[in-house]
């Protein structure tokens, strides 16, 4: 525990600042939140790709990031920018990582700089890095303070399921290792052609995912999970509910009555028995038994197994598409 | 006197009564599924149908979720009420025992071993404002009675500790930590029936103060003098606090911590009809329901289909209010 220990006492004191770690925290681990406007990851700029030379990239907050040649020490403050490292064959480049990275297995035995709400610039920093990938949101305020001890950072902030490749491909292009960075993309670009093949003449059902359930929430209109949503067939109801991960009234659910309701679970949130909650044996999903848990890692994680959360969805939201094939 | 006081009550708490029982009509009455008035009084008289979607956003999500606010409101209101006039402290609320910060390590201990669904949540909850109660009652005790400043220092040093046991458990299980945070802002999203059954066993908490209206009013002249005219002092005390204790335990366990109703609601009643217990506990106990009510009306609301988080609201509601009625002084 390297992080300042703040010792609070009362409740209501640590509420607001916990509450405001938290919510950056989170938007951090998927990648949603900040305040940059553009899709993630932006065009790729025209370089020379494993050859010598600059390379220059646009990343999630539409800084451009140059390196003289490909990076060589990698640190990673979130686990969707480690596990895009390992899938890119970059695992051997990665120095150091957060203490949450937990795939894949490899990921688990980095080094650790700290949690991604509280990376640890000193600890980065003795790592000398070449090249830090951080997420956006809470790590906003960290770029300035690493740049200015001569780090170059990218920052991974997709709003897309097409964002995340292109973070992907340009993760590849710095980390000199373009061509299986270009396979990842490939498969997530197939993921995402067969999803709307098979979808492409169906109708599309009012879906809701449920991010958490105590309170409410769900997943707004400008993030990844919902344009993954809308890939696979389904009308995202939390886009009504405006940006970010917004939280979302029951009565509105009832009223919107999903005809799928999916429930996102894993480190964040335990959903339980969605069935046997007060009123929702009433509710069209439930009633036609279109209930389902989907692992977290797969739709939050801004990463390349999104490709594998896009499976699952259009198998829950069009199990008939599926079952033809 | 006691007559006097006696016949000058019932005013007081039937206007009360009034404003609360307008506060629950028009949070049943308005939800962000706007559900129009004739369909509600057709809900009311129906009574709960299985399979009607309307009819269970009534009865399943509407009606149970104002219920739990409204008893929740009533349970910080009464605390708050016993702590303020035991310590003699204006700036007491049901917070201060320590009882609070003991049900969220309850709570957040289920939310790590993943416990997080009912009833076990609850239980956890209660068990630690119980356990942390004992600890505060204990401390406080010397040689057969109970000193209250040290109760109030003891449950302040608890309630810290407790809560750097949160925290602490908070950073170890960091995956968890929206889940602690969300509980300890406190909310009434997705309350069911089976919270307004935990809800309703404070009900008995709630109406015992009443019993010892006299006693706490002698016990604002301090402990000395309320010995002198002789009331069992420890006795007293015993009772209250214990009863405060249950009262934030059941309240904290159900909803989540929810500011400023416990410790403005006694202070507004108290500018409105004064400091006698025996309209002061009532009026405060209807005067939470109704504000705790509206706050989760206006939550509910206000920026649909999102959510205000309640105890914002509460201090939005309650702020005001408080500020304009210290401003017009105090009553009679």
């Amino acid at each position: 525990m390297s992080t300042t220990g703040q010792r609070r006492g009362l409740a209501a004191v640590i509420i607001p600042a916990a509450l405001a770690l938290l919510v950056l925290g989170a938007l951090a681990v998927t990648g949603c939140g900040s305040d940059s406007s553009t899709g993630g990851g932006a065009s790729p700029a025209a370089s020379a790709s494993a050859s010598s030379g600059p390379i220059t990239v646009t990343d999630g907050s539409g800084a451009s990031v140059t390196l003289q040649q490909p990076a060589a020490r990698i640190v990673s403050l979130a686990p969707a920018n480690t596990e895009i490292a390992f899938a890119i064959g970059a695992g051997a480049k990665m120095v150091a990582g957060t203490s949450y990275d937990d795939y894949p297995e490899e990921a688990k035995s980095l080094p650790k700089i700290g949690d991604f709400a509280n990376p640890n610039v000193e600890k980065i920093a003795s790592f000398e890095p070449d090249l830090v990938l951080a997420a956006g949101g809470i790590q906003d305020g960290l770029r300035s303070k690493l740049e200015k001890l001569g780090m170059q950072v990218y920052v991974v902030d997709p709003k897309t399921y097409d964002g995340v490749m292109t973070d992907v491909t340009n993760l590849g292009q710095l980390a000199g290792s373009t061509e299986q960075a270009q396979q990842v993309a490939d498969t997530m670009q197939k993921a995402k052609d067969d999803a709307q093949a098979k979808v492409a003449s169906l109708s599309r059902p009012a879906t809701f995912l449920e991010i958490y359930s105590k309170p409410l929430m769900t997943a707004g209109g400008d993030t990844f999970i919902d344009d993954m949503i809308g890939i696979a067939g389904g009308d995202n109801i939390g886009a009504t509910a405006g940006s970010g991960f917004p939280n979302f009234s029951t009565e509105v659910l009832f009223k919107d009555d999903p005809a799928v309701y999916i429930a996102d679970s894993g480190s964040m949130s335990k959903p339980g028995d969605i069935t046997k909650r007060s009123g929702f044996a009433d509710l069209t999903a439930v009633k036609d038994g279109h209930v389902y848990v989907i692992d977290d890692n797969l739709i939050a994680r801004p990463g390349p197994r999104l490709a594998q959360g896009l499976q699952e969805l259009v198998k829950m939201i069009h199990p008939e598409a599926s079952s033809a094939q | 006197m006691t007559r006097l006081v006696r016949t000058s009550v019932w005013p007081g708490i039937a206007l009360a009564g009034g404003v609360f029982v307008a506060c629950l009509l028009v949070s049943l009455a308005f939800g962000p599924a706007s559900l129009s008035l004739g369909e509600v009084w057709h809900f009311v008289t129906t009574g709960p149908v299985h399979g009607d979607l309307p009819n269970a956003i009534f009865w399943q999500i509407r009606l149970p979720r104002v219920l739990v606010a409204c008893l929740v409101g009533a349970e910080l209101a009464v605390a708050g009420v016993i702590l303020q006039d035991l310590f003699l402290n204006p700036l007491t609320d049901p917070y201060v025992t320590g009882v609070s910060s003991g049900a969220a390590l309850g709570a957040t201990i289920g939310i790590v071993l993943h416990l997080s669904n009912l009833p076990w949540m609850t239980v956890l909850a209660l068990i630690g404002g119980f356990l942390t109660l004992g600890v505060v009652w204990m401390a406080a005790r010397r040689r057969g009675r109970i000193d209250i400043f040290v109760l109030l220092l003891a449950g302040v040093t608890i309630s810290y500790l407790a809560s750097a046991v949160v925290t602490v458990l908070m950073i170890r299980a960091n995956q968890d930590m929206y889940a602690i945070v969300y509980w300890l802002m406190g909310s009434f999203s997705g309350r069911g029936w089976q919270d307004v059954e935990i809800a309703l066993v404070a009900v008995p908490f709630m109406i015992a103060p009443l019993f010892f209206a006299r006693e706490m009013d002698i016990l604002l002249q301090g402990e000395k003098r309320a010995l002198e005219l002789g009331v069992e002092v420890e006795r007293t005390k015993r009772v209250l606090l214990v009863t405060a204790g249950v009262l934030t335990a059941i309240a904290v366990s159900v909803s989540g911590i929810i500011g400023f109703v416990g410790l403005v609601v006694p202070h507004i009643v108290r500018l409105l009809v004064g400091p006698g217990h025996r309209s002061l506990l009532p009026v405060s106990l209807l005067v939470g329901a109704s504000l705790m009510g509206v706050a989760d009306l206006l939550s509910r609301t206000v920026i649909a289909p999102n959510e205000i988080p309640v105890g914002v609201v509460t201090t939005f509601v309650g702020a005001p209010l408080f500020v304009y009625l210290l401003r017009r002084g105090r009553k009679g």
